[in-house]
């Protein structure tokens, strides 16, 4: 009745419980159940178990007592309720059930009495422990009071455990934490030894239990939020102990509990469903025997699957319903994502071994990850493998079919691999084995003996190793064991079996349904997929979310829907080739590319492809990447939509051949030899190849590309290519980037590769090229050009000038020459050219004195060359060495060549003028002073001269003394002049109206030069005339006639003239040269009245452009006589005598100066200034002229014509006057 | 029986991997490797979860599935090394005694100076000793 009425209120209503932080929390419904103490629930379980389940001890202990008399109670009621209340450690209270009628106060009464010293004995101030239920007259408020005794009870009896509890998960998780804890070694292996193998598993259940006991208990109390919260903490709890591990020993602890129909459903955490919750309240962990873990026998056909499938679902379902808020700390998140990822992993993993158990293995992807899970997870191990019901024929004849239809799918690019396993072990083997009526003998009777044993294997050929168990897996051959008991059953037969055996295991009708067809399997396993990828994806387990990613797509494939397929194993293999995993990647990429291509995803197939080809090739067949390069070709060559570009890095790379760099210089073109590595497998046609070339010292200028226009075709492997190159700018240059055209798409090429093919794993390292490929020189001169000869040519002469072209570290191949002769010069186009090496030794020629005789123009060694158009095509043997270049020349003018510049073009033009010195053969400078000064004439050409003749012809007013030809005698000649030595001719003359005759000799003087490098040849005349002569008229000068020979190396300067000459046509004469040059004899001055002086000028010189100041001095010697005129006698005529090329006059040119007639008389000139007008020369000054005074009775200081230097004008280009 | 043997480089690339399975299906063991290292960039990302292990190189237990398990050991130089066996009852001293004489054999090998840093071993005596090392892992006396 008690029970009844205690029923009849429940569950609870508003109820105020404690939860772990001691706040009161209102429950509004508590659920309760009325148990008698008999209830065999609460038969005692082991001590150390005890305080474990606590959560499943009754909360409340109800004491029922009737007690009609005082003495009863005294005697037997209160000891007896004395002892339950010591020795429970329980609330408790006592209800003392009065059954005395109401009509009968005799009973009445003795029940209040009894229940009156019931309270005193047993309630407390505190604590009202006792309450009466009159079942009679039962009192109003009788129920009210019982449930708050009961509330009162249970939220002591909650506060205490939990207190406990915590205590317990303190203690447990301090000792997780040490460091090397873990369930193998907790304990000291003495005590495993001591306490069995369970040990260990033991405490990994207790550590479990105690963290979800408590969930459990608040979840028993309907303190909803707390248990989730404690679920979540159990959750991390899995993580820090290894979370699959605790799951496996806490549900595998829990799968032998169960053994009734829907035991097998865990749901934890659904209150309203019996499983979990029922299994404690029924208290069947007492069964919880360690014992029993090895009888799994006894348990249903996979079992342990259904279970662990029913409980992580039911798991994810409680908590992920729960935790959308994300109420907790992000990592705390991550973590519960990453569990509820793992959880699901679980549970596929579970699903995808009953689905391949009853045929669906098929469906399953042999992925890396879902072989991972499969293939080494054990089979079930029942006791004795579920055999064929006797009615299930048309089912096995259906799997059959399904087995048969089944057509494994093919690759794209036709690859082929041998799929992953899914199979721990071959599984009919396995279940055959276990078979009752099978023993292991048999089976291996079963494999051999078999004729036909490779010709239909099925879809699942789960072994990839074919060695003895290469066998039919389906035994679709039907026929042969037929009726046989012991004939082993085939594959469709076990999958029967299994489906059979499952719809017992399995109470859930849901997950029976998701397994009632292929299609519902199919589902349930992308739900689970996702389901996982999804949490993985919120969790720190980024790489299992995308991993699992990869296994949607793979259904989505399957199922056609490319597009998401597609971008899901975008998303795999982005990770895999972001890390170089390529063997996973080699699995998923042609995956992508077969979607990308249904696609029509020009772009993405393409790139596919190109990845396809860069990964390693030991991952690929040769005829697997032939069909990977043949796709890119294909797609290159046809007219796509919106051409890509194609980034080929890693299949074409390129670096610089091996050995010393490409020097050029600048400005000049090359062909540049690039190495490229072609990692096609096949031959492959570049339309158009490109590279640029980064200069290294100059970053900011863009890079220059070099092209070949020509299609390239690459072999497999090395190659080597040119491309022209165009002048390129001075600096160093490494290569940039390859850029080409295969078809109508664009590539580039980034890899350098160290000349050798790009290394597979290079993904990490773009390394970029130190190496210069070409190094492209400075400015500089390329060919020197020098006057070959180091002294002066003959003038009027035809003369052999030589160029010495030296070329500097370059080559000269097909260089030109342009000649251009300076004004004054004639180029002698009649006669050849002349070129030969340049031998250094010549230049140091010692002995001059005996100069190479008959030195033949075209010697051995000589080439001759014609001049055409100006220019001369030097021949290429010349092109490394120093050569001379010989051009016959000659200076016609009189007056001094300057040079003959001379361009050189070797594709380029280098102009240089080459300044040649002609001159005469002689050089006359004669002054005629008194007593005997020297004249001076200098040989001017480093030669031999042989003198032949010479003869002077007299100015007017001289005459030869003796014979009157005015020739030596002839006896002297010829006279050989050695460069090192001077000679002298005197003549003999006299002033023509004296007639005093001065005899003259003629003698040649010998004397060593050591001072003076060049040879002089001196002419002195040592003559006093004595007598003066008025004669100016006819001829004003005398010249010096010499005849003579040369014979000189032209490598030095003046030599014989070109041969030609010598071929003239009166041959002996010509074969003397004629010297002429002018003397001008200046009478002596007799009588000299006046004296004209020249001022020195200021010592800092005389500049172009600066005024200077001239001054003379005039000065007279003697008196005048009284003959001259009487005008003006002490006014003297001047006129200042300029060169107008070179000076200018600011001031009178022309005017009188007073002079007076006395003696000793002086007159300076200050007012003349002048200017030098342009240049920078040796002149001579101006002169000051007395025209009306005769010549001879002017002396002169200095006496001679005499030059003074002017130098160039200053820098600035004022030419202002100083202040 | 340690089926598969890993070096993986420090940005997560593989330097070298061996299994030493009979069977063809190495490519499970490149997935497990790899999506270990989840867990090895947890423990790493999150240095308050390893606890005390901080300053060890050896990583213990990453990967506990019902039927293999992965044990991660990480060097200085942020290379990790991965060991998976289907031992199931290992003690994690002799785990972690095998790394340090896999370490030790992995210097010996990068310290060629005909490695490439970041590259792939291919050193056929390093794979000698490697293989070595992993019969004579089963034949330890183990726990």
């Amino acid at each position: 009745m008690v029970k009844k009425g205690f029923e009849e209120r429940l569950p609870f209503k508003r109820a105020f419980l404690n939860n772990k932080t001691r706040n009161p929390v209102l429950v509004e419904e508590l659920p309760a159940e009325f148990i008698l103490t008999t209830d065999a629930r609460l038969r005692s379980r082991f001590p150390q178990e005890q305080s474990l389940f606590w959560f499943r001890e009754p909360y409340a202990t109800i004491v029922l007592v009737t007690c009609e008399d005082l003495d009863e109670f005294k005697n037997i009621l209160k000891p007896r309720l004395k002892l339950i209340v010591q020795n429970d450690e329980r609330e408790w209270f006592i209800v003392f059930v009065s059954k005395a009628p109401a009509h009968n106060d005799q009973a009445t009464k003795m029940a209040k009495k009894v229940y009156a010293k019931l309270e005193v004995d047993f309630s407390s101030k505190k604590r009202e422990r006792c309450c009466k239920l009159d079942i009679n007259a039962p009192e109003a408020n009788f129920w009210d009071d019982l449930e708050t005794k009961i509330m009162e009870c249970i939220r002591n009896t909650l506060d205490r455990r939990i207190q406990f509890y915590e205590e317990e998960i303190r203690k447990l998780s301090e000792q997780r934490f040490m460091p090397v804890w873990n369930f193998c070694n907790f304990f000291h292996p003495e005590e495993v030894k001591r306490y069995g193998w369970y040990i260990p598993l033991y405490y990994a259940a207790a550590n479990l239990m105690v963290e979800e006991s408590l969930a459990f208990m608040f979840e028993i109390a309907h303190l909803h939020e707390d248990a989730l919260r404690e679920y979540d903490e159990l959750e991390l709890c899995y993580l820090e102990t290894g979370a699959q591990r605790v799951c496996q020993y806490g549900w595998k602890a829990r799968e032998f509990g169960g053994v009734e129909q829907g035991d097998d459903q865990a749901t934890l955490l659904e209150p309203a469903r019996k499983p979990l919750t029922q299994i404690v309240h029924d208290d069947s962990f007492r069964e919880f025997e360690f014992g029993s873990i090895y009888l799994p026998s006894m348990l249903p056909f996979c079992m342990r699957e259904v279970w662990v499938i029913t409980a992580c679902l039911a798991l994810i379902d409680a908590t992920a319903s729960h935790y959308k808020d994300g109420l907790a700390a992000p990592d705390v998140e991550k973590e519960f994502y990453r569990v509820q990822g793992e959880i699901y992993t679980l549970c596929r993993t579970k699903f995808m071994r009953l689905g391949y158990l009853i045929g669906y293995g098929s469906d399953i992807e042999r992925s890396p990850v879902n072989s991972a899970s499969l293939s080494m997870l054990p089979w079930p191990k029942p006791a004795v493998w579920p055999s064929l019901p006797s009615n299930a024929s048309s089912e096995v004849l259906a799997k059959e079919k399904m087995i048969l239809q089944d057509s494994p799918r093919h690759k794209h690019f036709g690859i082929q691999r041998k799929p992953l396993p899914l199979e721990p072990s071959v599984l009919l083997r396995e279940a055959n084995r276990r078979r009752a009526s099978l023993s292991a003998g048999n089976m291996s009777e079963l494999f051999d003996g078999r004729p036909n044993a490779n010709d239909s294997s099925g879809p699942l050929s789960p072994l990839p190793k074919v060695n003895s168990v290469s066998m039919s897996r389906t035994f679709s051959s039907p026929g042969n064991f037929e009726g046989s008991i012991d004939r082993p059953m085939r594959l469709a037969e076990i999958y029967v079996a299994a489906e059979h055996a499952l719809r017992n295991t399995i109470s859930d009708v849901k997950l029976w349904e998701s397994l009632s067809s292929i299609e519902k399997f199919e589902q349930k396993y992308l739900d689970l997929s996702k389901g996982a990828a999804n949490n993985y994806h919120r969790s720190w387990w980024k790489r299992h979310g995308v991993v699992l990613d990869g296994e949607i797509a793979a259904v989505y494939h399957k199922h056609e829907n490319y597009d998401f397929a597609a971008n899901l194993y975008e998303k795999v293999c982005a990770l895999y080739a972001g890390e170089g995993w390529e063997n996973l990647l080699a699995e998923v990429l042609p995956n992508l590319a077969e979607c990308q291509k249904i696609q029509n995803d020009q772009a993405g197939y393409l790139s596919s492809c190109v990845r396809l080809l860069s990964l390693d090739k030991g991952l690929f067949l040769t005829k697997e990447r032939q069909a990977f390069q043949s796709e890119v070709v294909r797609l290159a060559h046809s007219e796509m939509e919106h051409p890509v570009p194609l980034d080929v890095s890693s299949l074409i790379t390129f670096s610089g051949n091996q050995g010393p760099l490409l020097e050029l210089c600048d400005g000049d073109p090359g062909t540049l030899s690039v190495t490229l590595w072609s990692e096609f497998p096949d031959d492959i046609t570049l339309e158009s190849l490109s590279l640029t070339l980064t200069a290294t010292n100059n970053t900011d200028e863009g890079a220059k590309a070099i092209k070949s226009t020509e299609a390239i075709v690459l072999r497999p492997g090395r190659n080597i290519i040119t491309l022209p190159l165009p002048p390129q700018k001075p600096g160093s240059y490494v290569l940039g980037v390859l850029t080409g055209q295969i078809g109508q798409l664009r590539f580039r090429s980034h890899s350098f590769s160290k000349g050798g093919p790009a290394d597979s794993d290079d993904f990490l390292s773009y390394e970029k090229p130190t190496r210069p490929i070409l190094k492209v020189a400075n400015p500089r001169s390329l060919v020197d050009l020098a006057a070959a000869v180091s002294s002066a040519l003959l003038m009027n002469e035809s003369q052999w000038v030589g160029i010495i072209v030296r070329p500097l570290n370059y080559s000269l191949k097909g260089a030109v020459l342009h000649i251009d002769a300076g004004p004054g010069l004639r180029i002698e186009e009649r006669h050849h050219f002349e070129i030969e090496k340049h031998e250094v030794g010549t230049q140091n020629m010692t002995n001059l004195d005996n100069p190479p005789e008959n030195l033949s123009p075209v010697s051995t060694g000589v080439k001759q060359l014609t001049l055409e158009d100006g220019k001369i095509k030097l021949p290429d043997w010349t092109s490394n060495i120093t050569s001379v270049l010989w051009i016959p020349l000659r200076a016609v003018s009189d007056g001094l060549a300057k040079g003959t510049p001379a361009g050189f073009k070797c594709l380029r033009l280098l102009r240089r003028t080459i300044a040649v010195h002609f001159t005469d053969p002689f050089h006359v400078s004669i002054r005629v002073a008194d007593k005997c000064n020297d004249g001076t004439l200098l040989l001017q050409v480093k030669a031999s001269l042989a003198i032949y003749d010479a003869w002077l012809d007299l100015q007017d007013g001289f005459a030869h003394a003796g014979k009157g030809d005015g020739r030596p005698a002839s006896s002297f000649f010829p006279l050989i002049v050695s460069p090192k030595s001077k000679a002298g001719i005197l003549f003999s003359i006299y002033l023509a109206e004296a007639s005093a005759k001065v005899r003259f000799s003629l003698f040649v003087l010998y004397e060593s030069v050591f001072v003076e490098r060049q040879a002089g040849l001196k002419f002195v005349f040592p003559i006093h005339l004595t007598s003066a002569d008025e004669a100016k008229e006819l001829q004003p000068v005398s010249i010096l006639n010499i005849k003579y020979t040369i014979s000189g190396s032209r490598n030095l300067g003046a030599h014989t003239p070109v041969a030609e000459e010598l071929t003239g046509p009166d041959n002996v004469k010509a074969e003397h040269l004629t010297f002429r040059s002018e003397l001008v004899l200046q009478r002596p001055v007799l009588d000299p009245c006046l004296a004209v002086g020249f001022l020195s000028l200021p010592s800092s010189g005389l500049r172009v452009g600066q005024l200077v100041t001239m001054k003379w001095r005039v000065e007279r010697l003697k008196a005048l006589e009284e003959k001259v005129a009487s005008d003006n006698l002490d006014e003297v005529l001047y006129e200042v005598n300029i060169n107008p090329e070179n000076w200018m006059i600011a001031g009178r040119k022309r005017g009188y100066v007073s002079l007076s007639t006395k003696q000793g008389m002086r007159f300076e000139d200050r007012d003349l200034n002048i200017m030098p007008a342009s240049g920078c020369r040796i002149c001579p000054p101006p002169q000051l002229g007395l025209p009306n005074v005769d010549e001879a009775n002017i002396s002169c200081n200095p006496p001679g014509p005499h030059l003074v230097c002017v130098l160039p004008p200053p820098l600035s280009s004022s030419y202002c006057v100083p202040a | 029986m340690i089926v598969c043997l890993a070096v993986v480089g420090h940005q997560n690339n593989p330097l070298y991997i061996q299994s030493f399975t009979e069977a063809d299906d190495a490519l499970k063991l490149h997935h497990i490797v790899h999506c270990s290292l989840d867990v090895v960039d947890e423990r790493v990302n999150n240095p308050k979860k390893s606890g005390p292990t901080i300053n060890e190189a050896f990583l213990g237990l990453l990967y506990p599935t019902e039927n293999y398990k992965v044990y991660g050991y990480l060097t200085n130089t942020k290379v990790k090394f991965i060991l998976v066996t289907t031992d199931l009852d290992v003690r994690d001293a002799d785990v972690r005694n095998f790394f340090r004489r896999f370490h030790a054999a992995y210097v010996d090998a990068v310290t060629n100076p005909f490695h490439v840093p970041g590259k792939k071993i291919t050193s056929k005596i390093f794979a000698e000793r490697v293989s070595t090392m992993v019969k004579s892992f089963g034949l330890s006396p183990a726990s």
